[in-house]
């Protein structure tokens, strides 16, 4: 077991330093670097950078370096902890994200526990109970939730709640909160503001996650065990509760490898329209600025991300399943 | 795996969705404002004046009630003693305002450092335009007196005038920046355009504490204007780049390897995490990112741009005071909160939570702003600006098929585009009538305005003399779709627009109508929108064919030439790339220009050095020469397109009617927000 997560581990290394090669590599692909993004939005809001202030900034900025170089330089740093300086927000890249990574888990982890709490119980319903009226109301609503795309349901939430509620528009916090310290009052402000982006984060995976329940739980259910444990005169809530659900829990398992990085980046385009402050819209903005430093390390948490959820897993996986055990000793 | 496919979907349907919302939204606009009708929403243009003479100041001052209370506590110098003995002096448009509240906006991330600059600046010019955005006035600076004609600017500072640390602002300021900033080629590799006349940079030195005097070795009439404008040497806003004019020399010597240890230095640049002193220093100076900075404008960065919330606060130091002796501002704070994106932007404001808002204010939402006007208990003003909001440029310089490159340069062949446009259809679609179709020309009350009759040279709708222009040239021949041929045999003649999405006016939807109009006179446009970097790259490398912009700023043409000829290497629309090295090189570089466009440059040069009754003729002659020749094709301006859409909350006072809207006027700085104030 110990030899199995230590190969494991180490091929997790190696896919790390692949992940950021590629990174830099592909966010250097597009036109340009970051002196042309900046010029060009300076120039869309009617102002000019010069010939000579465009060189200087190349010039500051290391950018006219072979990329192998600048990739060095780079990668030095980060092994060091320092991730280098955000070229459009001046600052440390960890600074930069680190405000708005912690915001990012509360809102993903809320909108993944809300997926999780509907769709396990939602989905053993509907296979348990299959063609009730019960089950047709929920694929129904499933279908529909998983049709809608999240940032339409974002856009008409955001519209309502400005119609009717009169709410703030977008965001975690209310504006007299916003730069307040931590406190009761505004650990409670990002509560109420919470609901929202969770819902709509959490609606479209919820659907998915009722059909795959459902699915599973069904091909277990006619398995001759569960006819077994009846049989013996099991009580029906434990007989589902203890073997088939348990089966049936696999491929949330083996999901979590994409769910952790999804927690980090997934949603760009709803947390663009509620403008939430995470990490999805800043990875979005680092990659239209060519920000190298900041967008790199954001691909590289990604990637990170990515291995270590597919290394938890994998650990998962071996001790909910006895088979996969049986199969790897 | 799952989330992949759904996501790309996702996106291209939200696309869709956008473009269509932009349709519906832009019927249901021209049907509103038929309603509204556009006079009701553009008003008179005023402002606030600058009070030259001192017989007319104050004599005693008033101050903010919080530091009036730190004046009693000792921890601030009376307010008198703050100002100086030359105060600022500014007429507020209305009535003399009264002191507190906060004005709340919208800002969209570290980029977007001009929106600070425009409302809260001041602006901190040494000299600065009236409201008409047509004279110069002084402004930080008491006074400006030319000698020698012209090789020689005295400028006078306000006695007593002071940083908003205390320390005194003097000409040692300036022999700072240009001796330690200036000249140090780490800061500033290339000296700037504003320093030099015709090519030979000037010189900055002291005559006495609150004098300062420039040197060029040629006369120099323009400097004033370019001192007033958005340049190099027009205040603290450019210190992110080693420019402005001036700078806090007492607080940033201790960042310059001139006046600390080179150990001493390198530790601080470690320590900060920054990769060299240069980037240190430059970061220090940069009036949005540094509260520390010392400043010279009527607030100050608070809580810096590179965070969630941009705050600026009042400047207790602050040399702007009204015509009732009161300091300026009038407004406690500025806060600026981060939009994600534009829209959220705009729904804020929509629903009241900014309380003044023009910058990246949509004007294809114009009806939402008005219908929800009572709701949001706020006013909609349009400030159109003077220029032309859409331009198509030729690239004089195409070559990668000379065939094309040959039309280009074809003086009848770009008139006969420009006939074949369509433009009242473009003004009612686009700009909801609010609009006026012509030439590249500026307004016609601008200084610089040729005569009325070029409004419309070259610059209405006549399908029948384009066709037969293009006829003649010898592009008769046609394909039977009805699209002209190439002369050299190589099949129809096809021809590029180049246009970037997402900004203030829709290029590409426009280009896509003119591509429509075009053929009816037989010419097969293709409409390519890029991402931005690539269109920079595209101009840089004269791959650009035509390309759809605006000229905003060209209503000041000397201080900001770049739409009005080859002028800048790193344009997203150009005129020809040789045609700037050409330029810029005094003829070592790039490719000479046809005689009429040499004409023009030299003009455009010759008026730096000549007096302004002199410079005024040579700017008409400029503009006369553009119209004429049609290097660029003027479709609709003078609209509201480009921060023109004001939604500013009731109870503000001293908000003007209509507003000169220009970035050499840091609109809405022209109309000195620092006047602006809650009625109640």
């Amino acid at each position: 077991m110990l030899a199995y997560i230590g190969r494991r581990a180490l091929l997790a290394v190696f896919t790390v330093w692949a992940i950021s090669v590629l990174a830099f590599a592909i966010i250097q692909l597009p036109p340009g670097d970051y002196v042309t993004s900046y010029i060009a939005q300076m120039a869309s809001t009617g102002s000019v950078v010069s010939e000579e202030e465009a060189e200087t900034l190349r010039i500051q900025y290391g950018l006219g370096q072979p990329m192998y170089v600048q990739y060095l330089k780079w990668t030095g740093q980060v092994v060091q902890g320092n991730f280098g300086m955000s070229m459009e927000w001046r600052r440390p890249v960890g600074e930069v994200i680190g405000e708005r990574l912690w915001l990012t888990v509360v809102v993903s982890v809320a909108a993944l526990i809300l997926t999780w709490g509907l769709a396990l119980p939602i989905g053993i319903y509907s296979a348990v109970r299959q063609y009730s009226v019960g089950d047709y109301v929920a694929t129904f609503i499933g279908f529909i939730g998983l049709a809608v795309p999240n940032f339409l349901l974002a856009l008409v939430l955001l519209y309502l709640g400005f119609v009717f509620f009169n709410a703030n528009i977008g965001g975690l916090f209310s504006p007299e909160l916003q730069d307040a310290p931590w406190s009761a009052a505004r650990v409670w402000d990002l509560m109420k503001h919470l609901p929202i982006p969770a819902l709509i984060l959490g609606l479209a995976g919820t659907a998915q996650q009722i059909r795959i329940m459902r699915a599973n739980l069904l091909d277990e259910l006619r398995k001759p065990y569960v006819v077994t444990a009846r049989s013996k005169g099991l009580a029906e809530a434990r007989v589902i509760l203890k073997y088939p659900v348990r089966v049936a829990l696999n491929p949330f398992a083996s999901t979590i490898g994409y769910t952790l990085p999804y927690i980090v980046s997934g949603s760009i385009i709803v947390s663009l329209v509620l403008g939430l402050p995470t990490v999805g819209p800043l990875l979005l903005k680092a990659l239209i600025a060519q920000d190298m430093f900041l967008a790199g390390t954001i691909v590289l948490l990604l990637g990170l991300m990515t291995v270590i959820g597919t290394l938890i897993s994998d650990i998962l996986l071996v001790w909910i399943d006895p088979r996969i055990r049986l199969e790897e000793t | 795996m799952s989330q992949r496919r759904p996501r790309t979907r996702t996106l291209r349907s939200a696309l869709t969705l956008i473009l269509a919302g932009a349709l519906l939204s832009a019927v249901a606009a021209a049907g509103a404002l038929a309603q509204g009708g556009k006079s009701s929403l553009i008003g008179k243009l005023e402002g606030p004046e600058v009070v030259t003479d001192s017989g007319k100041w104050p004599k005693a001052f008033k101050e903010a009630p919080q530091l009036a209370e730190l004046v009693k506590a000792g921890k601030l110098p009376p307010v008198a003693e703050r100002i100086g003995q030359d105060p600022l002096v500014i007429k507020p448009l209305k009535e003399v305002g009264k002191y507190g509240g906060v004005w709340r906006a919208g800002f969209t991330g570290p980029a977007d450092f001009w929106n600070g600059f425009r409302c809260c600046s001041g602006p901190d010019h040494l000299m600065f335009w009236d409201y008409t955005g047509d004279k110069v006035m002084p402004n930080l600076a008491k006074g400006l007196e030319m000698q020698d004609g012209g090789r020689t600017w005295l400028l006078s500072l306000r006695r007593g005038m002071k940083w908003s640390d205390g320390k005194p602002f003097t000409a040692d300021d300036f022999v700072f920046w240009f001796e330690d900033i200036y000249r140090n080629k780490d800061l500033v590799p290339t000296p700037s355009a504003a320093m030099a006349i015709n090519g030979k940079q000037g010189t900055i030195e002291k005559a006495d504490t609150y004098t300062v005097r420039y040197k060029f070795p040629e006369p120099y009439f323009m400097l004033p204007d370019v001192l007033a404008g958005s340049t190099d040497l027009a205040g603290q806003w450019n210190g992110y780049k080693g420019m402005g004019g001036f700078a806090p020399a007492h607080y940033l010597k201790q960042f310059h390897p001139k006046y600390v240890s080179a150990a001493d230095l390198d530790k601080r640049v470690k320590d900060l995490k920054f990769d060299s002193w240069v980037r240190l220093f430059l970061n220090r100076n940069d009036w949005a990112i540094n509260p520390d900075l010392p400043v010279l404008s009527p607030w100050k960065t608070a809580t810096p741009i590179n965070t969630a919330t941009w705050t600026l606060e009042r400047n207790p130091y602050s040399v702007f005071v009204d015509t009732a002796g009161n300091q300026l501002p009038y407004l406690d704070r500025v806060v600026l909160t981060l939009a994600e994106n534009l829209e959220v932007l705009n729904l804020r404001a929509i629903a009241g939570e900014y309380d003044y808002a023009s910058r990246h204010v949509d004007l294809g939402k114009l009806p939402v702003f008005l219908e929800n006007q009572q709701k949001g208990n706020y006013k909609v003003y349009l400030d159109p600006g003077d220029y032309c909001d859409l331009i198509i440029k030729f690239n004089l310089n195409y070559d990668a098929d000379p065939e094309i490159g040959k039309w280009f340069n074809t003086a009848d062949f770009r008139r006969a585009l420009s006939l074949g446009i369509d433009r009242d259809q473009i003004n009612e679609t686009f700009w909801l009538g609010t609009g006026t179709p012509g030439s590249v020309v500026p307004v016609d009350s601008n200084k610089y305005n040729p005569g009325p009759q070029y409004r419309k040279l070259w610059s209405t709708l006549d399908l029948k003399k384009a066709n037969e222009m293009l006829d003649k040239i010898g592009l008769a021949k046609k394909d039977a779709e009805g699209y002209r041929l190439r002369a050299d045999g190589k099949g129809r003649l096809r021809i590029e627009i180049m246009t970037l999405g997402g900004q203030f006016v829709q290029y590409t939807q426009i280009s896509e109508m003119i591509r429509e109009q075009w053929k009816k006179i037989g010419i097969d446009l293709k409409v390519q929108e890029v991402e931005r970097s690539l269109a920079l790259q595209r101009t840089a490398n004269n791959e650009q064919q035509l390309a759809a912009w605006n000229n905003d700023g060209s209503e000041h043409l000397f201080t900001f030439p770049l739409h009005v000829f080859p002028y800048e290497l790193a344009a997203v629309a150009s005129s020809g790339p040789h045609y700037v090295r050409w330029f810029h090189s005094a003829g070592a570089q790039g490719k000479e220009p046809e005689p009429r466009m040499k004409e023009l440059m030299e003009k455009w040069k010759k008026a730096f050095g000549v007096p302004e009754k002199e410079r005024i003729q040579l700017g008409k002659e400029v503009w006369r020469i553009a119209a004429e020749e049609v290097y660029i094709i003027g479709v609709v301006g003078q609209g509201p397109a480009a921060m023109g859409v004001r939604v500013v909350k009731n109870g503000m006072g001293n908000i003007p009617a209509r507003m000169y809207n220009s970035p050499d006027g840091k609109t809405p700085g022209i109309s000195r927000p620092a006047t602006f104030f809650w009625k109640n």
